[in-house]
């Protein structure tokens, strides 16, 4: 196992009071698998793969991501964790507007330290890869979403972390792209050591996961196991 | 990094463009007014500066500033002889008299009286004619400002007739002046004939100029001279400091562009400050993706510091050079109010340092936005 997390419990503050949005989950995503992270809108997906990574802080519960007990790190040793270890993929792609291609897939690589020349001949490589060897000078304006996302797959990918988060990365693409774009992630991004998690609410693209976790109104429902196209099912105790 | 922040600038051309015009507006009206308030109050002392082989000024006590001397009388020169220190002394006058053309019209002139003799205070820098000129009789000398006031469309030349104080005065030639604080025609001659033009009876004599000897500072033959007459004598730098002070107290000079340079830099806050921060603003998002990668707020704000830094030099430059190219244009000019103006290397370098600093503020508002954005709003719209 790789990403284990247990009772996990979070709650916001808001204007009305404190709202409770993770109510104990007990969440694991392990290495060499595509784990996804489906469930109603607002059940606190976001919020626990947000937790994981590192970018929000106030959770109880323990968190493990490859051996970091990520609950326990201060605000400034998460930065560094992060850029270790993390690959981001996001719904709006969130590539730097000013930069090419391949200059925005060299920027993970040139914030741990690569000089620029290093770091955008491996960016090159890994867009050739995904198929965007023509287009690595290009900025983000001149390309499709779908080859935006594949950019933004790229620039997640060339630092080579163990944890690879997506959130909703095929929403804003229509059937076609999406289907590209997750084949892609399951081409490069399935490794031994490394785990990926996609939140989505695309059923399309279920059948690319290795195992599905249902989520709902913060606590896990059930987690699938897809093996050989015949679900697994095993539902989760929601008894807390 | 920091080539990330110049790609980020650099995309957004509309509002970079208006970063810079912005800057470079600001460095104009500041450079240029501080340049024009500098240049006017160094005309005002004009005729120090003209008469420069004195360094000591001697006067009727009560003078507060060059353009008001008071007649005292002849023997002053000699008492200002008798002080030990002092190299030479001569006289000068100085007084405003009425010119008349020959067709009639009038004009209000200053009139500046040289010494017969050593002609200490004359022009500098004669255009038509020479100094030997003020020899003949009648001769006066006319700035090209003034000529060209006084004979408008007239191409310059010496032979020009006119009456002042009801004498006959002949142009002799024709010398620059640099702008002066009243910007009267400048009429000199020698001290004879002015004090006759100015009809001055009693007290041909407004300055005693002097020189100390070379092994006596000024400072201490002026005290010399001071105890010993009971004249007010104050060395060349003293009097254009008095002369400079009268004319900040009692002209309103000061406060007019102190207000012109207050407004630079509130336009050029506003601008910088404003553009600058809906920039930061309209970034968030990808400063956000860069905080969500892993990249720390040092980085990020060495990379703001870097394109306001830019920004601000580019826009500098711009302004300091559009500044100096107006003064290349009318410092030249022989007449015209703004001509021999100039820009002090003191406000050139000072007027940058200003700027790099007032963007520096401007986009420590827009940081604190950047360096405080959540990371975790990438996952969020
Ligand atoms: N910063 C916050 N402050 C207050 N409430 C928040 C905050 N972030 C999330 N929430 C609330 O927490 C709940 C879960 O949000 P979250 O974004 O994790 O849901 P989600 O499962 O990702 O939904 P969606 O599928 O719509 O993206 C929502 O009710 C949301 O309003
Ligand atoms: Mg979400």
């Amino acid at each position: 196992m790789s990403v284990i997390c247990k009772d996990v419990k979070m709650a916001f503050k808001t204007a009305a009071g404190s709202v409770s949005v993770l109510k104990g989950v007990d969440f694991s995503a392990p290495a060499g698998m595509l784990t996804m992270l489906v469930g109603p809108s607002g059940c606190g997906k976001t919020t626990l793969i947000s937790l994981i990574a590192g970018l929000l802080r106030g959770a109880t519960g323990s968190m493990q991501v490859f051996g970091h007990e990520v609950s326990s790190m201060s605000a400034s040793m998460l930065v560094p964790y992060r850029l270790k270890n993390i690959g981001f993929i996001f719904q709006q792609y969130n590539l730097l507007a000013g930069l090419t291609a391949s200059e925005n897939v060299a920027v993970p690589l040139v914030a741990s330290g690569f000089d620029w020349p290093t770091a955008l001949s491996q960016g090159k490589v890994l867009l050739e890869k995904l198929g965007l060897g023509t287009h690595a000078h290009k900025l983000p304006s001149q390309l499709s979403g779908g080859q935006q996302q594949r950019v933004a797959i790229a620039r997640a990918l060339v630092h080579s972390p163990k944890l690879l988060l997506c959130d909703e990365p095929t929403a804003a693409l229509d059937g076609q792209a999406g289907q590209a774009v997750m084949t892609l992630l399951r081409e490069l991004a399935i490794a031994e050591d490394r785990a990926a998690i996609v939140v989505t609410h695309d059923p399309r693209v279920y059948s690319f996961a290795d195992r599905v976790v249902h989520m709902e109104d913060g606590l896990i429902a059930k987690v699938e196991s897809i093996s050989l196209g015949k679900p697994d099912v095993t539902t989760h105790s929601t008894s807390r | 990094m920091n080539l990330v922040a110049f790609k980020i600038l650099l995309h957004d051309k509309a509002k970079y463009v208006a970063l810079v015009l912005g800057v470079s507006f600001a460095t104009l009206l500041i450079s240029q007014q501080s340049a024009i308030f500098h240049s006017l109050m160094h005309a005002s002392t004009r005729d120090i500066l003209e008469a420069n082989q004195a360094d000591i000024w001697v006067m009727k006590s009560s003078v507060e500033t060059l353009d008001q001397g008071y007649p005292i009388a002849e023997l002053s020169v000699n008492r200002v002889r008798s002080i030990p220190g002092v190299q030479w002394a001569v006289p000068y006058y100085q007084s405003t008299a009425q010119l008349r053309t020959e067709d009639g019209r009038m004009k209000l002139v200053q009139l500046v009286g040289i010494d017969d003799l050593s002609m200490v205070g004359a022009p500098q820098e004669m255009l038509i004619g020479t100094l030997a000129g003020f020899h003949q009789p009648d001769a006066i000398v006319m700035d090209i400002a003034g000529y060209t006031n006084i004979f408008p469309g007239v191409e310059p030349r010496v032979g020009a007739i006119v009456e002042i104080g009801q004498r006959r005065a002949v142009v002799v030639g024709i010398c620059y002046i640099g702008a002066s604080w009243s910007g009267m025609p400048r009429v000199y001659t020698r001290r004879s004939l002015g004090v006759s033009m100015a009809r001055e009876t009693l007290n041909p004599v407004t300055y005693v100029l002097a020189r100390a000897a070379p092994d006596h500072s000024p400072e201490e033959v002026a005290k010399q001279i001071t105890k010993a007459t009971g004249l007010k004598a104050r060395t060349r730098s003293e009097f254009m400091d008095d002369t400079q002070t009268w004319i900040l107290k009692y002209s309103g000079i000061a406060e007019n562009f102190g207000i012109t340079i207050l407004m630079g830099v509130v336009i050029g806050v506003a601008i910088v400050g404003q553009t600058f921060y809906m920039f930061s603003v309209e970034n968030l998002k990808q400063f956000a993706t860069l905080k969500a990668i892993g990249i720390n707020n040092w980085v990020i704000l060495r990379m703001i510091m870097t394109q306001a830094l830019f920004v601000s030099t580019i826009g500098y430059c711009l302004g300091i050079g559009a500044a100096n190219l107006f003064f290349a244009m009318t410092s030249t000019q022989l007449s015209g109010g703004l001509r021999g103006m100039f820009m002090h290397p003191f406000i050139f370098v000072g007027s940058g340092i200003f700027i790099v600093l007032v963007t520096l503020l401007a986009c420590v508002v827009s940081v604190r936005k950047v360096l405080t954005v959540d990371p975790a709003v990438v996952f969020r719209g």
